[in-house]
């Protein structure tokens, strides 16, 4: 697309049994972000694909869509990559947005690259920060080697501009009261006709463990190394109303089954109030997801342990003395005293 | 990493790494401390060719040398030194089988040792002392049926496992009345063969190491492996090539394993707000430890090389194995000097290093006599 | 019907080596030396995929680099694992790709050496790692892809695959020639054996210079990547690191104050 008559910001929602999901409001939210640093103040504009989806249009405005674009077919009911891809190049080539923003879902990322591809354009995947330069760049700041490097990634020769992003990267905006302009489209897509086809769609069936409301985090590293450890971690995180996570080794060791609550690269990125770290040693791989954080606290046995760097506490100890003693504490306290004359 | 290795040597060396990373290297602590032997590993070394790689491909080998054997040693023993002697022993049978054995003993069993369908295991030294070797109260008698075998070994390696074994013992007197060896091939299932006690050693734990016993064992007329009488040789043979590189592999798999893990460390533990590897005297730890395992590497390969080649490499070999052995002790016990009060303390590998250094030394010949024979060589 | 399967592989600094990374002050380039180079860990997941579909319906497995020459030893690794053939696209003038000029660069290297039924690729790599190379080749060939891959088969002509959706799975049948990204869910890559070493000396491996591919000049390389790159940085997440110490219960009561103080309530 000529780089002139381009203009905005779209944002892709990608749409579960419950609505649009939060990686996505977080985008809209932060498009405005964006749109408040850009010249001609441009619109956000929303695309929603689906089958059957017109009351999100409320909630897309509501978290600051200015327009909103509905494609809303039965076609869309199954998601299949292709089609939805399709969908989305076609909205994009036709309203022609400067910037073009998907969540890095699994789906985002099947999408993404293919509209990229489609509009011979530029994308920058799993940015960590989206920002607008001085002079008016859009600049994508992505992470490579795992979140050990930052790179600043441009794309000034081509329109859209294309980014994904993790959930919890940004934070949602609500915009009370906010209506948006709604236009309908619907391009005849066909994705890659039979060549492709959904057989069936297997819902999970556990329920996920929700980590964007959690105000504490206790994150379990390979260092817990066994089974039993693992669920004495977990007691003391449940005594505390935390939420357990994990680091890829603890994953693939097994003694969590919830690959939901695994903080990092492949994982997600957490912003709780407070993250308590046992037996974690602090890859970039991991780090990385855990910046937003408000305090960090680490336990391990290794005085040099990457994590201390990150860390506003650091222990240096076996991580067992101290969660025994943790637990032992909330134990006391809450224990009810059985011969109330003595309390 | 030796410098004149091929190209397929040093493919050979990552590959074995990446096997050993993850079937080995995270189990090596437990099987010590239980004295497991991973029987099931056989198989899998098997599989990968592993196994007899100097065995002609004809016979189910890869056609390498005792170069490559070493190297895939070095790596096994970098994690569980007591893992690769159990290897390396299942290789002395398939060695004394190829270079000494009939045409049928090694078209029946080099494939099925090679795939590890059946283990191998050698059975020399008895209670009157390995170094005396000539001095055996086995006896190998003739019958009508073929051999009978009599007799009781210590120390052997796979002891309790292994299936196909291949004893030494005394077939008879020569012209001046000193006794004659036979060396004797034992097959699966032959009555009369057992396993006595197993050792509970000190290092080289996750081998079986203990007594065989044979009583009234009786073998076919064509079970004797090389000329009748001349089983010293097969033993000496057997030993000083295959064994003795053997244990120089194994004992350069704790030297890098004592040169790394005072690295690691060296950089992890903080003393004094520093690094314990920037002071200087740990730094002559880890640059005497670094020394001696290239000494040792150059002295090995060099020397397995030679046999490679098809020439006497046994006083070479003797030479290799007396000091990459002995440099495996003093670098796993500089290590622990290194750790400080750490080194003693057994979640750490180091004092399993020393153990399975000092367990090293006597298997495949003490140090005393690697030294006769390297003097012997010059002497002669 | 016997398949002929590509696999693309990417040599990537071994992640074991992170920590080794730095970025030089004054040149603001990354300085990797010292780092093996491996071959990306899904990539091995991918060419796993492919040797077990050879083994069971037959037909020939070739895999596609683009990276510069020093990365035959690496593709020697991966002609001991199995492949049949190995092709390196390296030359100065494809340095620099994006993913854009990437996915191209891969297509045409394809397409020089014949019709493929079928494409398996890593999900991600472990160093750029934006897992957008599969589609974007994909779409470059015409073809249905599919990313996230857990399972697949090959049944009456055409793909049967699973893959791993954000809430749950999904099973796709799929018509060949297309393009699947695997992860490593889909399987335990082998490990080459003595016998597989040998053989590689034996085998087809060709560098390919960007004169061999018949390229679009304006397509490649850095030229023809729309995405650009600007500064790169570690970044600064240091905190204060301030040490608690005494014995565990001392620290428990003082991580509980911690905990506290930044607001959560404790029963
Ligand atoms: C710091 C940094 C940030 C970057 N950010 C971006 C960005 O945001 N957008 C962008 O377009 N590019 C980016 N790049 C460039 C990108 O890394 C290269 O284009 C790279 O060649 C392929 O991308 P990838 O490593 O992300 O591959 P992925 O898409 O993650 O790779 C998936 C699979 O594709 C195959 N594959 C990928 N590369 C090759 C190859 N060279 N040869 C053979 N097969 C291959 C492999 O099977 C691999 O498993 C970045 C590079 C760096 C160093
Ligand atoms: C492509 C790729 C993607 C990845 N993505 C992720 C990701 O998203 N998330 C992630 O977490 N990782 C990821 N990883 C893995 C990452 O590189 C690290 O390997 C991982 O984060 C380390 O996990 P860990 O700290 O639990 O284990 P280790 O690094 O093994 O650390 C264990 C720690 O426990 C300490 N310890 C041991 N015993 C005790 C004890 N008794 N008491 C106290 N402390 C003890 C040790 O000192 C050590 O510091 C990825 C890797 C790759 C290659
Ligand atoms: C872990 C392990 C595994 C083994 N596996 C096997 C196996 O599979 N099969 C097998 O047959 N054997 C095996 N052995 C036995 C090994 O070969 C003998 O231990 C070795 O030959 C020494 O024999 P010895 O223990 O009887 O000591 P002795 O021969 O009794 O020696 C005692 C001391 O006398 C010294 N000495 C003896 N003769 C001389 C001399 N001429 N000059 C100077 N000093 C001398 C020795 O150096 C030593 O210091 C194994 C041993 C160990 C420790």
């Amino acid at each position: 697309m000529d780089l002139e008559n381009c203009r905005g910001i779209m944002v892709y929602c990608e749409i579960d049994v419950c609505g649009i999901i939060d990686n996505s409001l977080e985008l809209i939210g932060h498009a405005n972000t964006l749109k408040e640093k850009m010249e001609h103040y441009p619109e956000v504009t929303a695309v929603i694909i689906g089958s059957d989806v017109g009351s999100l249009i409320t909630v897309a405005a509501r978290h600051g869509a200015d327009r909103v674009i509905m494609m809303d077919n039965p076609r869309y009911r199954v998601y299949r990559p292709d089609l939805y891809s399709d969908a989305l190049a076609a909205a994009a080539e036709k309203y022609r947005p400067e910037i073009l923003l998907v969540g890095a879902s699994l789906s985002g990322e099947e999408i993404g690259p293919t509209v990229a591809m489609k509009l011979h354009t530029g994308m920058a995947a799993h940015c960590v920060e989206l920002k607008i330069r001085d002079d008016g760049q859009f600049v994508q700041v992505v992470p490579a080697f795992g979140g050990k490097v930052l790179g600043d990634i441009l794309c000034p020769g081509f329109r859209p501009q294309m980014a994904s992003m993790k959930a919890g990267m940004v934070s949602k905006r609500i915009f009370e009261g906010k209506v948006a302009e709604i236009e309908s489209f619907d391009p005849d897509v066909r994705g890659f006709g039979d060549r492709l086809q959904v057989i069936e769609t297997i819902p999970e069936t556990r329920k996920r463990v929700s980590l964007s409301n959690a105000e504490l985090v206790v994150t379990g590293g390979f260092g817990i190394g066994t089974q039993e450890g693992w669920d004495k971690l977990e007691h003391m995180a449940e005594l505390l109303h935390g939420v357990s996570t994990c680091t890829r080794p603890a994953l693939d060791a097994g003694w969590t089954d919830k690959e939901e609550t695994m903080v990092g690269t492949s994982g997600v990125a957490i912003k709780p109030k407070v993250y308590l770290g046992f037996g974690v040693s602090g890859a970039a791989h991991h780090t990385c997801g855990i910046k937003g954080a408000g305090l960090i606290i680490s336990v391990n046995r290794d005085a040099n342990a990457p994590i201390f760097e990150v860390s506003d506490f650091k222990v240096v100890s076996d991580w067992e003395a101290i969660v025994n003693a943790i637990t032992a504490r909330l134990e006391a306290t809450s224990a009810v005293c059985p011969d109330p004359d003595r309390a | 990493m030796f410098e004149f290795f091929n190209e397929n040597q040093v493919m050979l060396a990552s590959v074995a790494k990446e096997l050993v990373e993850k079937e080995i290297a995270t189990h090596a602590a437990e099987w010590d401390e239980k004295d497991h032997c991973p029987t099931e590993l056989f198989k899998v070394f098997g599989q990968q060719g592993m196994l007899g790689v100097f065995v002609p491909e004809q016979y189910g080998g890869a056609g390498l040398g005792i170069t490559e054997r070493s190297i895939i040693l070095e790596e096994v023993a970098r994690h569980s030194a007591g893992f690769a002697i159990a290897l390396m022993t299942h290789d002395l049978a398939t060695a004394a089988i190829l270079n000494h054995g009939t045409e049928e003993m090694k078209k029946t069993w080099l494939p099925k040792l090679c795939a590890a369908e059946v283990i191998g295991g050698l059975s020399v030294t008895e209670a009157t002392g390995g170094s005396d070797l000539s001095n055996q109260a086995t006896t190998i008698e003739k019958n009508s049926a073929g051999y009978l075998l009599n007799g009781r070994k210590v120390f052997i390696t796979n002891s309790h496992i292994a299936n196909l074994n291949i004893w030494t013992g005394t077939s008879g007197v020569n012209e001046k009345g000193r006794k004659v060896l036979s060396a004797i091939l034992i097959p699966p299932e032959t009555p009369g063969l057992s396993a006595g006690r197993k050792e509970n050693k000190l290092g080289l734990r996750g081998s079986i190491t203990g007594e065989v016993i044979a009583k009234d064992v009786q073998c076919g007329p064509d079970s004797i492996v090389g000329k009748e009488g001349k089983g010293s040789a097969v033993a000496l043979h057997t030993i000083g090539n295959y064994g003795r590189s053997g244990m120089a592999a194994i004992a350069l798999g704790i030297l890098r394993a004592s040169v790394e893990e005072a690295v690691k460390f060296g950089n992890e533990r903080i003393i004094y707000g520093n690094p314990l590897s920037k002071i200087p005297e740990m730094q002559a730890i880890i640059a005497d430890n670094q020394v001696e395992y290239e000494a040792a590497t150059a002295m090995l390969y060099n020397a397995t090389a030679i046999y490679d080649n098809g020439k006497d490499a046994i006083p070479k070999l003797a030479a290799a194995k007396y000091f990459a052995t002995e440099a495996a002790v003093r670098a796993s016990r500089r290590t622990m000097d290194l750790m400080g009060g750490y080194g003693v303390i057994n979640e750490y590998p180091v004092g399993r290093f020393l153990r399975d250094a000092l367990a090293n030394i006597p298997s495949g010949g003490t140090s005393q006599i690697m030294r006769v024979i390297v003097a012997g060589s010059l002497l002669r | 019907m016997a398949l002929t399967i590509a696999v693309c592989i990417k040599p990537v600094p071994d992640s074991e080596y992170y920590n080794k990374i730095t970025i030089d002050p004054v040149t603001k380039r990354l300085n990797r030396d010292g780092i093996p180079t491996v071959i990306n860990s899904m990539d091995k997941n991918a060419i796993e995929a492919a040797l077990r579909l050879r083994e069971k319906h037959g037909g020939r497995v070739l895999a596609f680099s683009m990276a510069p020459d020093t990365a035959i030893e690496n593709l020697k690794r991966v002609l001991a694992m199995g492949v049949d053939e190995a092709y390196l696209c390296s030359d100065r003038v494809l340095g620099g790709a994006d993913t854009w000029a990437t996915s191209y660069t891969l297509y045409k290297a394809i397409e020089k050496t014949g019709p493929v039924d079928l494409v398996i690729m890593g999900n991600q790599t472990e160093d750029g790692g934006t897992a957008q190379v599969p589609s974007q080749l994909g779409e470059w060939m015409g073809v249905p892809h599919l990313a996230n891959v857990i399972a697949l088969d090959y049944e009456d002509g055409g793909m049967v695959v699973k893959t791993k959706a954000d809430r749950g799975t999904i099973r796709y049948s799929l018509k060949l020639p297309a393009v699947l990204a695997v992860t490593r869910d889909c399987n335990e890559p082998r490990i080459p054996s003595v016998m597989d070493i040998l053989k590689v000396g034996k085998k087809p491996m060709r560098i390919l210079r960007a004169q061999d591919l018949d390229l679009n000049p304006d397509f490649i390389g850095i030229k023809g990547s729309p995405t650009q790159a600007g500064e790169i940085y570690s970044p600064d997440m240091s905190r204060k690191s301030e040490a608690l110490v005494g014995d565990p219960d001392e620290i428990a009561l003082r991580i509980l104050d911690e905990l506290r103080k930044a607001g959560i309530s404790i029963g």
